[in-house]
């Protein structure tokens, strides 16, 4: 069972995704904010990462930056209510972005995709 | 093959080679040798450099005038022989004296380009003092520029290979000494190779190689001389297409087993203001006549190529009227894996496939442009990166055309 770490500062969003994605048979495991998310990272092993980029005290974008510095091949789906932060070079390092939806029908294929992905030699 | 050797301060090592291929380029490569001269002094003035010119014997005087040009970095001239033509040589007499010179560090220029400044000297270097073994460029580029790139390159490399290098045929790139002995000790060296497809073959090794790749961002638009751009086009879409379903062949047990695409690392970013790239003029009349014409005459290979319902759709698309156009991409995706797997198999000669692709290229090209006229360019670029997931999507018919003979 893949496990898939999700960051949002918003409760409800950590709940819906909590419900719809255990439903897809993944475990999950949620957190709040950005602090200690390297250590979290380290002690859970998720197999994909939903990150939220505006929350109240981190910046996704940033926080995406130090996973890769650490697990360069973790996959990370860049999770966002605003699809403007694509502009901005640093979101090139997730390998999805995907704009909030109450159908989280994208976001459930890319987890699928970002799970099945697989480079020879890596 | 000899190599002629003009080596002034005779130069025997250099930790950073900074390569110029070039023919015929008397007139513009004073400029990127000397912006990367301030580059090297700017930015790596505590390691040993050299800038190299790797030419194909030019006869307007290239070599006096690299020579020529006022740089505090010592400098070598390189060249093939008389009648020996083709950036693969160039680019190979590069690596060779690369390797000679124990070099950390290749960067490589192309001549003619205008917008060089010294920083890309920088953001095509330093990666490679920091673990990444290829460097690709990043460019701010005008939506239209760059159709062989846009809907073919990029989107094929990727699917393939499974890595996301946005410029898989770009002019400037970096890459480590060791990579350099990676691709000198190449069986690989054919007459495609040789000639023109030397970049997409440089980018798709280092893909394969499993080593840290780079993108660095340039901050500027690309701006060089711009040669006949249809005849260009034409050109680099032969070179790079057939490069590429050339390396397919030899490279099948690899690419078979990619599924998807991981992004790739990103140097640069937030390094300054992002300049407006120059505007780029597109005949659209001429694409639509192109792909026109060229359905009707290429009638008979596209019956023995494409798959029934590939060419059913393919009739569909070009029974659209003018105003309302549309190549889809999915579709276009299955017409370059049909034609890949005619490549492998010589159901034609391999110029001929290439020519009978190129009418449908020019009218997904179309297709690209009509789509994206009102858009700005990042709306340009999730178009771009749409279509490369459908690229990825369509994968299993590659898999399932080519493997089943």
């Amino acid at each position: 069972m893949a496990k898939i770490l999700v960051v949002d500062d918003e409760e409800g969003i950590r709940m819906l995704y909590s419900m719809e994605l255990e439903d897809e048979g993944y475990e999950v495991v949620t957190l709040s904010d950005g602090k200690d998310l390297l250590k979290i990272v380290k002690r859970e092993a998720p197999d994909c990462i939903v990150l939220d980029i505006k929350m109240k005290e981190y910046s996704g974008l940033d926080l995406l930056q130090e996973i890769r510095k650490k697990h360069y091949d973790l996959p990370v789906i860049l999770n966002s209510a605003y699809s403007s932060f694509k502009v901005d070079l640093k979101s090139v390092a997730a390998d999805y972005y995907v704009v909030k939806s109450s159908d989280l029908a994208e976001l459930k294929d890319r987890i699928k995709i970002a799970l099945e992905t697989r480079i020879p030699g890596k | 093959m000899q190599v002629i050797e003009d080596n002034p301060q005779e130069t025997t090592q250099a930790d950073i080679v900074v390569g110029i291929p070039s023919y015929n380029e008397a007139d513009r490569i004073a400029f990127p040798t000397q912006r990367a001269d301030e580059g090297l002094r700017q930015f790596f003035a505590d390691r040993s450099a050299v800038i190299l010119n790797c030419d194909n014997n030019s006869p307007d005087g290239t070599r006096e005038a690299f020579l020529g040009a006022p740089t505090q970095t010592p400098k070598i001239y390189l060249s093939t022989p008389d009648n020996i033509r083709g950036k693969g040589y160039n680019i190979r007499n590069l690596i060779r004296k690369a390797v000679d010179l124990s070099a950390k560090a290749v960067i490589v220029l192309d001549a003619d380009l205008k917008s060089i400044t010294p920083r890309w000297i920088r953001n095509l270097g330093e990666p490679i003092f920091e673990d990444s073994h290829y460097v690709a460029p990043l460019y701010v580029r005008h939506k239209y520029e760059g159709p062989v790139t846009n809907n073919i390159a990029y989107p094929l490399t990727r699917a393939l290979y499974g890595r996301r290098i946005r410029q898989p045929i770009g002019g400037e790139f970096g890459f480590s000494g060791e990579m350099a002995r990676k691709f000198a000790e190449t069986e690989e060296w054919d007459e495609a190779v040789l000639n023109f497809g030397i970049d997409v073959w440089m980018s798709t090794t280092a893909m394969r190689s499993g080593v840290e790749m780079t993108q660095s961002f340039m901050g500027g638009p690309r701006i060089h001389e711009i040669k006949d751009t249809a005849a260009g086009t034409a050109q680099i879409f032969r070179n790079v297409v057939g490069t590429i379903f050339q390396l397919m062949r030899g490279h099948e047990t690899f690419w078979r087993e990619v599924k998807w695409s991981k992004p790739t690392a990103i140097f640069g970013f937030g390094l300054g203001e992002i300049e407006v790239p120059p505007p780029v003029k597109v005949d659209a009349d001429a694409l639509w006549n192109e792909f026109d014409v060229g359905v009707r005459s290429q009638a008979d290979m596209y019956t023995a190529i494409l798959k029934p319902e590939c060419h059913e759709k393919l009739l569909e698309v070009a029974g659209l009227p003018r105003e309302a156009f549309e190549f889809p991409t999915v579709l276009w995706a299955q017409v370059i894996y049909d034609f890949a797997w005619a490549y492998k198999n010589q159901v034609f000669p391999h110029e001929d496939l290439l020519t009978g692709l190129m009418p449908l290229f020019y009218g997904k090209t179309l297709s690209f442009v009509l789509e994206t006229e009102a858009m700005n360019t990042h709306q340009v670029e999730e178009i771009i990166e749409e279509q490369c997931l459908q690229f990825e999507k369509t994968k299993p018919y590659l898999l399932e055309r080519w493997f089943s003979g």
